[in-house]
C-alpha cells in the first residue's frame, strides 16, 4: 500500500483509495522526525482545501507543525480516533494513521510534482 | 561554527535525535521525551550540561566585584555555600541568569547559559575599574554531567561519591580517580546532582554513570525533556522567559533580591522602585482549560483586550495537561484563578491562571 502513496517534499502523502477518493496523511519518516505527538486538529467534513493550503495542524511536545493538502479536495470523513489519541501516531503496532479522507476532482498537473513513495523515501534520506 | 561537547560521539552512539541549539550541536531526544521527562521523576536521568559556561571569579575584590553586579547579597554566602542570581544591567533588566558558588575565601565559580557565557565575561569585565580581581573563563576546559531524579543521590553514591553535598552547595570530591566538584544543584524539581570536571575525565563518567545506573533505571535524557521538566518547576529560561527589558521582580524572582543589601549593584535604582513603586508586567503561570498547546510568543488576552504574551508554554507530561508562562499587565483583578484567552491559530481557548511551580517541589 505505501508503494502507492504519492509523497511532498513537505512529507505529506495521498494514497488513492477508490475514483477520486484519497487518503490523506503524514509519512512514517515525518511522524519519526516530529517525536512524541501530543495534539491533531483536523477540519469538519465538507470543508473544501486548495492544493498546498494548511488543513490541519500537529503539535509535538516540541512544536506545532502546520500539514499542506498534496491535492485539492473536499473533506469527507476525519480519523476521530488519532484526534481523541494522537499518541496513536507514534505507536508502531497501529496501523490508522490517516488524517483525512477527501473526494477529489484533481487532475494528473496537479498530481505531477507529488513523489512516488520510493523516491521520496531516497529523498529524505 | 557549531560546537560540540566531549560527550558528542556518546550521544550518537545512544542515537540521538541532534539538534543546533545556543550554538552547540546537542541531544534533543535519544527515544522520546514524554518517557525521558518521566524517567527523571520517577527514577534518574542523566543530562550532558557541558555547554553551560564556568567562570572562576577570584581575587581581594571578587566579593565586591559580583555584588556590583547581582542584585543577590554575595556577602551572605559561606564557603561551599551556592545562590541563584541574575546579572543585570543598568535599567535593571536581566542579561543572564546565574548560579553563583563560594568556593572559598575570594574564590567563586559562576555558572552561566551556554549562549550567553562570551557576552557575560564581555559585561563583566567592562564593570572591572579598579577591583583588584581575576576574571577566568574556564567554559572550554570544563564539562558538566547533571544526574537528576528520585534515584539521583543512590546512583552517584554507588558510584563513590558517599557523603553529598547538602542542597545548594557543592564540594571538591575524588570520583573514579579524578577531582571533580559535585553540586546538589539542578534544573528538574528534582533531587540530584550536577557534576563539573575536566573535559578529559566526561566520557568515563558519563559511561560509568550509564552502565553503573541500570539498577536504578538510569536514562541518557535530552533538551526536550530538560524544558519540560523546568517548566513544571516554573524554573525561568533566559531568551524565553528572561530578557534585557525585564527586571527580577517582573520575572517574580524578588525572593533572590534581598531587601537588605546596603551595595549598590547594576540596575538598582529601577529594580528597588519596581519593589516600592509597583510594575507593569508580572509573569505568571497558567493552565489550559480548553483543548491546545500554548507556545512562546503566542498573545495572552483578558476581558477582551490584549494584555500579554506567552514566554513558555507545552505540555506536562506529568500533570497529563497543558501549561504555560506569560507575561500578563499587572492588573489587580488578574489572580490565580482567573480565566484568561490564549491566541492560537487565530482562535481563542481558554487557560486559567494557577500558582506556580506547576508541580510539587521534590527536592531539599
Amino acid at each position: 500500500m505505501k508503494e502507492n502513496m504519492l509523497c511532498t517534499k513537505t512529507h505529506e502523502y495521498a494514497l488513492e483509495l477508490e475514483n477520486n477518493k484519497f487518503e490523506i496523511g503524514i509519512t512514517d519518516y515525518a511522524i519519526e522526525q516530529l517525536g512524541d505527538i501530543v495534539f491533531i486538529e483536523l477540519p469538519e467534513v465538507d470543508t473544501e482545501f486548495a492544493k498546498n493550503e494548511v488543513f490541519s495542524t500537529i503539535e509535538s511536545v516540541k512544536a506545532a507543525s502546520e500539514i499542506y493538502m498534496p491535492i485539492s479536495g473536499k473533506v469527507i470523513e476525519i480519523n476521530e480516533a488519532i484526534v481523541d489519541s494522537p499518541e496513536l501516531l507514534n505507536d508502531e503496532a497501529y496501523a490508522d494513521k490517516w488524517l483525512v479522507k477527501i473526494e477529489t476532482e484533481a487532475n494528473q498537473v496537479e498530481l505531477a510534482d507529488l513523489m512516488d513513495y520510493s523516491d521520496y523515501i531516497e529523498e529524505v534520506k | 561554527m557549531v560546537k560540540q561537547t566531549i560527550l558528542h560521539d556518546e550521544h550518537v552512539k545512544l542515537g540521538a535525535k541532534m539538534v543546533d541549539f545556543a550554538g552547540w550541536h546537542m541531544p534533543v531526544q535519544y527515544t522520546s521525551i514524554i518517557e525521558e521527562h518521566k524517567t527523571v521523576r520517577e527514577s534518574v536521568g542523566l543530562f550532558d550540561v557541558s555547554h553551560m559556561g564556568e567562570v572562576i571569579v577570584k581575587g581581594p575584590d571578587a566579593l565586591k566585584f559580583l555584588n556590583k553586579l547581582v542584585p543577590q547579597d554575595i556577602s551572605k554566602l559561606t564557603d561551599t555555600k551556592a545562590v541563584y542570581c541574575q546579572l543585570t544591567n543598568n535599567n535593571g533588566g536581566i542579561k543572564d541568569d546565574w548560579i553563583v558558588y563560594k568556593l572559598k575565601n575570594e574564590e567563586y565559580l559562576v555558572i552561566a547559559n551556554a549562549s550567553m557565557v562570551e557576552q557575560d565575561v564581555n559585561w563583566i569585565a567592562m564593570n572591572k575599574g579598579e577591583l583588584n580581581v581575576d576574571i577566568i573563563n574556564e567554559s572550554h576546559n570544563y564539562s558538566m554531567i547533571a544526574i537528576q531524579g528520585p534515584k539521583a543521590c543512590d546512583l552517584i553514591k554507588d558510584i563513590g561519591v558517599t557523603e553529598l553535598p547538602p542542597f545548594f552547595s557543592i564540594k571538591e570530591t575524588e570520583l573514579l580517580g579524578n577531582i571533580v566538584w559535585v553540586s546538589r544543584t539542578g534544573y528538574t524539581g528534582e533531587d540530584g546532582v550536577e557534576v563539573i570536571l575536566k573535559n578529559k575525565d566526561a566520557v568515563e563518567l558519563w559511561n560509568t554513570l550509564l552502565e553503573k545506573g541500570v539498577t536504578y533505571g538510569v536514562k541518557p535524557i535530552g533538551l526536550g525533556a530538560r524544558d519540560t521538566l523546568r517548566l513544571e518547576s516554573a524554573m525561568p529560561l533566559y531568551g524565553n522567559d528572561l530578557d534585557e527589558n525585564t527586571s527580577p521582580i517582573e520575572a517574580g524572582l524578588g525572593w533572590s533580591v534581598p531587601k537588605d543589601k546596603t551595595e549598590n549593584y547594576n540596575g538598582k535604582e529601577t529594580i528597588t522602585k519596581h519593589r516600592q513603586e509597583g510594575y507593569a508586567k508580572k509573569l505568571v503561570g497558567f493552565k489550559m482549560l480548553d483543548r491546545g498547546i500554548a507556545r512562546h510568543e503566542y498573545e495572552v488576552y483578558f476581558n477582551n483586550e490584549k494584555i500579554g504574551v506567552v514566554t513558555s508554554g507545552g505540555v506536562s507530561p506529568t500533570r497529563g495537561d497543558n501549561i504555560g508562562l506569560a507575561y500578563v499587565k499587572n492588573l489587580d483583578n488578574l489572580t490565580v484563578g482567573s480565566t484568561i484567552q490564549i491566541m492560537i491559530r487565530d482562535k481563542f481557548y481558554n487557560a486559567e491562571i494557577v500558582k506556580k511551580p506547576f508541580i510539587e517541589k521534590r527536592n531539599k
